[in-house]
């Protein structure tokens, strides 16, 4: 009887182990059914995708959708490893880190250009030069789904206790300048060591910090970083303007003191978390996600324009979300199917109130999206977005390669400066030199 | 007839060891000397590993990175670990002498030991928190203004230091048996030969339990070198790269960074500090087997 | 003759107590207590804290009672879907009942072969068991995270539990040093009743064994509830996490502000069922920290 039950847990141990290698191989076709993956970011406001699923299944009987998805922080490297594993996701997007060119660059997407013959971009009400992002020679590597841009959240409450103006949406407004902000924001700040009464004018998280100084006129990067597939030839921390622009952003902080400290941000909403949230932050400069959620403040939020600022043409990060369908994708075909599907004016239409107000890339579904934020006129977030995309230049990520790594090493050193430690023209020389050998690994 | 005898034995012994073979070759022993392997290639999963020598190492040796999370992780070793040891030693003394609410004392003392690690950085985020924290308020008290402790690359590895305290419960209670196993006899003996409490100490107690001490002392520089937990859930690494742990840079360069060959070359190294420690343990080891022997 | 009397502390007032009070008893006791007033504080902040409001959270000086006692916080970690705590305590009650008992039916039969059989092969074979003790994960996990992603075993608990099934090395050495302990001439006399070498093992040696298992049992499960490098690099969805993912994910979720309060109750909860152990199986509990921590 005894023996019977070692053997048993062999049986099952060994049943386990086998079960756990089967797992790999994916039983795909089966009566011509296909299986497409769609990988995303672990969050509300991209898993809304499931909920869209028995609709496009039942408009495509041969075509199965499954969702995988992972947190923000991790994206990148599970989808690395997905591929290695050979169990890569067929649809996915820039939704981590890194972005098109580090994607296009390691060779991991797919050329859609043969089967996008009778694709025509106005089908979808897609401007053409959102489809030109997404190409590289003539082939196109993705097709643009959502499009974010750098938006100016308010809170009114704020701005009603303190008397101020709201600021305007027109972004041809001459009057709205940078100095103009950073005086309003002087008249919202409390600074108090008591965390219950402090609260700040402006929070400016204008690009990732490399591009920040764009925003003042200064490139950290040479020009033909653009065209060359984001390997710059050159970096400018060195460089007068760049230093200034640095100083400018950070004296926000420590000299003008109407930003929040890193110290006071993350005391109030944790290592990741938006202090604007928090109801403490008068003025927000931010990509339009953090508009996403906004019905469900607990004050009441204004959209505005961002100012004029040193640099004449752009005011504004582009982030224009594309969906790729990965090199390795047995099935390209149908996972264009999907995506087409996600493009459409009614898909475009619903993802906006079941992902809690994505801007859609689709023009005409756009006006939906417009109008769907409480105590906000649509007329007003309309005109920002027009303006912004007007003044805007596509996010740093998207463009560059190997971006997570830069990223990270711009996030750690100007920790320093952020903090109050040290001083700009300091740090800037460790990151030009950092930044250098790390190109010089990575694009060898 | 006794081969037979021999031969079943043998055979019911690798019947019985059979599960840790395999696991050991599987995912012991493959990984062991495939990681070895990647330490001398490129590799990003995606592409096949590229042979590169030596160049993983020489380009360690270079960098900064490199040598920054070396002495991150030794400067938190080398306060944390001989600092707790001794105050948890000092602590089971004092438990030992028998004062009043003898079991109460250890399970508080212990009762952090409890929480999980995860759970213990995220209390101490908060603990530490410049603003709205506990310590900060405790420290207002006597006058010291508001410190940003993990938020500051100056004190953030100070403040894992000082959280790393709250962890002595495991230690007092293993130096508390040890304590508790000291022969009553000896300890008799020394009183009656006019040895005071010091001398009786560092005479009679020290020496029957430094064993447990060394031992513990090996094992908590090896746990330390692998400090993982703490940079992962609430610094990242930072401010400024100074709580960039040994094992997070191994982490961020395998799985973030993709150079699964850079960071195996990286693990290898740990690898090979954590056997110089080992065999410290096992240099020692002998003098620990007598005492044991000696008290059966 | 102190150490008698005191050997089992009475509950008697300490006025009453005839002992001499000596001043190193008194300062000793003072600085226990000054210690234990430390080392409980934070527990005593993240209690509160999980019972604050989120506005009362973050007053300045922290208040150290609750105004208002938010025992919703609690119950919001299963109601709030987007957090799946609930999901998440019931996977690393998974993975924590499956690895003890693999563990346990692992490393028993392993322990009781290098306890049966002396040969040259089985000491040495011992050693190796002794040499991978102290090997650091890090210096396995690329590759061991690149076999199982390939055998298909990614975002699932399976690389989490399925090593357990193969023995671990410190419950290997712990068992077979205790079966060691049982003597000889018991297999001999159940071998004269026709006991095979399994039955020796089932019937004889494993009801013998009951506190080490336990023991093991314990300390098999703290590990793996504990256990957070593993689950980082394995899980992907938030269905999947176990609560050291979990927890840390809710702290640096980049859409949400960090609800402290809600983060505290999340960690008191997954504190519980160590605190639960403990309180159950203390002497076990105590002797398996002795015991691994020396050996």
């Amino acid at each position: 009887m005894k023996k019977r039950w070692l053997s048993a847990i062999l049986c099952v141990s060994l049943v386990t182990v086998l079960a756990g290698c089967g797992g790999g191989s994916k039983s795909a076709e089966e009566n011509g059914v296909v299986t497409i993956t769609h990988y995303t970011i672990d969050s509300p406001d991209r898993t809304f995708v499931e909920k869209l699923i028995p609709d496009f299944e039942k408009k495509h009987p041969n075509i199965k959708i499954k969702v995988t998805k992972a947190p923000y922080e991790q994206f990148d490297s599970k989808l690395q490893s997905a591929i290695a594993a050979k169990n890569g996701p067929d649809v996915t997007s820039q939704w981590g880190y890194g972005g098109f060119m580090e994607y296009y660059n390691k060779g991991m997407l797919a050329d859609l250009t043969p089967y996008l013959k009778d694709f025509k971009a106005s089908d979808y009400n897609i401007p053409e030069n959102l489809m030109d992002i997404y190409k590289v020679d003539g082939k196109t590597y993705g097709i643009p789904l959502n499009s974010y841009v750098s938006v100016l959240l308010y809170n009114k409450d704020l701005f009603d206790k303190a008397g101020v103006a709201y600021p305007p949406t027109d972004y041809e407004d001459k009057s709205w300048t940078f100095d103009k902000m950073v005086e309003n924001a002087k008249k919202l700040t409390v600074d108090s060591k008591n965390l219950a009464e402090a609260q700040y004018g402006l929070d400016f998280g204008w690009g990732e910090r490399d591009q920040r100084p764009q925003y003042f006129g200064a490139d950290v990067y040479s020009e033909d970083t653009w065209t060359n597939g984001g390997k710059p030839s050159q970096i400018n921390l060195d460089k007068p303007n760049v230093i200034d622009a640095y100083k400018q952003i950070y004296s926000l902080i420590w000299e003008k003191k109407v930003s929040p400290t890193p110290a006071f941000s993350k005391s109030v909403s944790g290592q990741f978390g938006d202090p604007f949230l928090s109801g403490k932050i008068g003025m927000s400069a931010v990509g339009s996600w953090s508009l996403a959620s906004s019905n469900n403040f607990n004050f009441k939020v204004g959209v505005a324009a961002i100012p004029q600022g040193p640099n004449e043409k752009v005011r504004s990060v582009l982030y224009v979300d594309p969906l790729f369908v990965l090199k390795d994708s047995k099935h390209p075909k149908e996972a264009l199917e999907w995506i087409k599907y996600l493009i459409t004016t009614e898909v475009q239409e619903k993802s906006i109130e079941l992902s809690g107000g994505n801007p859609p890339v689709n023009q005409k579904a756009a006006e939906k999206y417009y109008a769907s934020f409480e105590g906000i006129e649509p007329a007003q977030i309309k005109q920002v977005y027009e303006g912004a995309f007007k003044y805007g230049f596509e996010s740093y990520n998207h463009l560059m390669d190997n971006y997570s790594q830069i990223n990270e090493l711009f996030i750690n050193e100007l920790a320093g400066v952020e903090n109050g430690e040290k001083k700009v023209e300091d740090v800037l020389p460790v990151i030009q030199e950092k930044l250098k050998k790390l190109l010089d690994r990575v694009n060898k | 007839m006794a081969g037979k005898i021999r031969r079943r034995e043998t055979r019911s012994f690798y019947a019985f060891i059979s599960p840790w073979l395999i696991g050991f070759i599987v995912l012991t022993l493959y990984p062991i000397l495939s990681s070895l392997y990647y330490s001398f290639t490129d590799y990003d999963v995606i592409h096949e590993p590229v042979w590169v020598g030596f160049g993983n190492f020489n380009e360690l040796f270079q960098d900064e990175q490199f040598w920054n999370s070396i002495s991150v992780t030794l400067k938190y070793t080398f306060v944390s670990v001989p600092l707790t040891l001794t105050l948890s030693l000092l602590l089971a003394i004092l438990i030992n002498q028998k004062v009043p609410l003898q079991g109460f004392f250890r399970t508080a003392i212990y009762f952090p030991s409890m929480i999980s690690g995860v759970a213990m950085s995220l209390l101490f985020f908060w603990v530490f928190n410049p603003q709205a924290g506990l310590f900060n308020y405790v420290l207002s008290w006597f006058g010291v203004e508001p410190i940003a402790w993990l938020l500051d690359a100056r004190y953030a590895m100070t403040a894992l230091i000082i959280m790393s305290f709250w962890g002595m419960g495991t230690g007092m209670l293993i130096f508390l048996a040890g304590l508790q196993g000291v022969p009553a006899s000896l300890l008799e003996a020394a009183k009656l030969d006019g040895a005071g409490r010091w001398r009786t100490f560092w005479a009679v107690t020290f020496p029957m339990i430094s064993p447990v001490f060394l031992f513990q002392f090996i094992v908590g520089i090896i746990e330390s070198f692998q400090v993982f937990t703490q940079a992962y859930t609430v610094t990242q690494g930072g401010p400024s790269y100074s709580t960039w742990f040994y094992v997070y840079n191994i982490y961020i360069n395998a799985f973030k960074n993709f150079r699964y060959g850079y960071a195996s070359a990286m693990a290898w190294l740990l690898l090979i500090a954590v056997m110089i420690v080992t065999y410290l343990i096992m240099k020692t080891s002998n003098k620990y087997v007598y005492y044991e022997g000696g008290k059966n | 003759m102190e150490q008698i009397n005191l050997a089992a502390p009475a509950p008697v007032p300490v006025k009453s107590k005839r002992r001499p009070l000596s001043w190193n008893r008194i300062i000793g006791f003072i600085l226990l207590l000054l210690v234990t007033v430390i080392m409980l504080a934070p527990l005593w902040f993240m209690v509160t804290t999980s019972l604050k409001n989120s506005k009362e959270m973050l007053a300045f000086p922290p208040t150290l009672i609750p105004q208002t006692f938010a025992w919703e916080n609690f119950s919001e970690l299963f109601t709030n879907t987007e957090i799946k705590f609930g999901q998440q305590y019931m996977n690393s009650l998974i993975v924590g009942v499956l690895a003890v008992i693999g563990t346990l039916l692992s490393s028993s039969l392993v322990a009781f072969g290098f306890a049966r059989y002396h040969t040259k092969v089985s000491n040495l074979m011992f050693m190796l068991v002794l040499s991978t003790l102290m090997l650091p994960y890090p210096a396995i996990m690329i590759p061991q995270f690149l076999l199982f992603t390939k055998m298909g075993m990614h975002d699932t608990l399976l690389p989490l539990i399925l090593p357990n099934f193969f023995g671990s090395a410190y419950m290997i050495f712990l068992l077979r040093q205790f079966f060691s302990s049982i003597p000889n001439e018991l297999y001999d006399a159940g071998r004269m009743d026709g006991c095979s070498e399994f039955r020796l093992f089932a019937n004889l040696t494993l009801p013998l064994a009951g506190p080490a298992l336990a023991t093991c049992a314990i300390f098999t499960f703290i590990w793996n509830w504990n256990d957070l490098l593993t689950p980082v690099l394995y899980l992907d969805s938030q269905e999947n996490f176990t609560l050291p993912v979990g927890l840390a994910s809710m702290m640096s979720s980049k859409f949400r502000l960090a609800p402290w309060n809600l983060l505290m109750a999340a960690s008191i909860l997954s504190s519980l069922p160590i605190i639960v152990l403990f309180t159950v199986a203390q002497r076990r509990f105590v002797e398996g920290i002795v015991l691994t921590g020396i050996k």
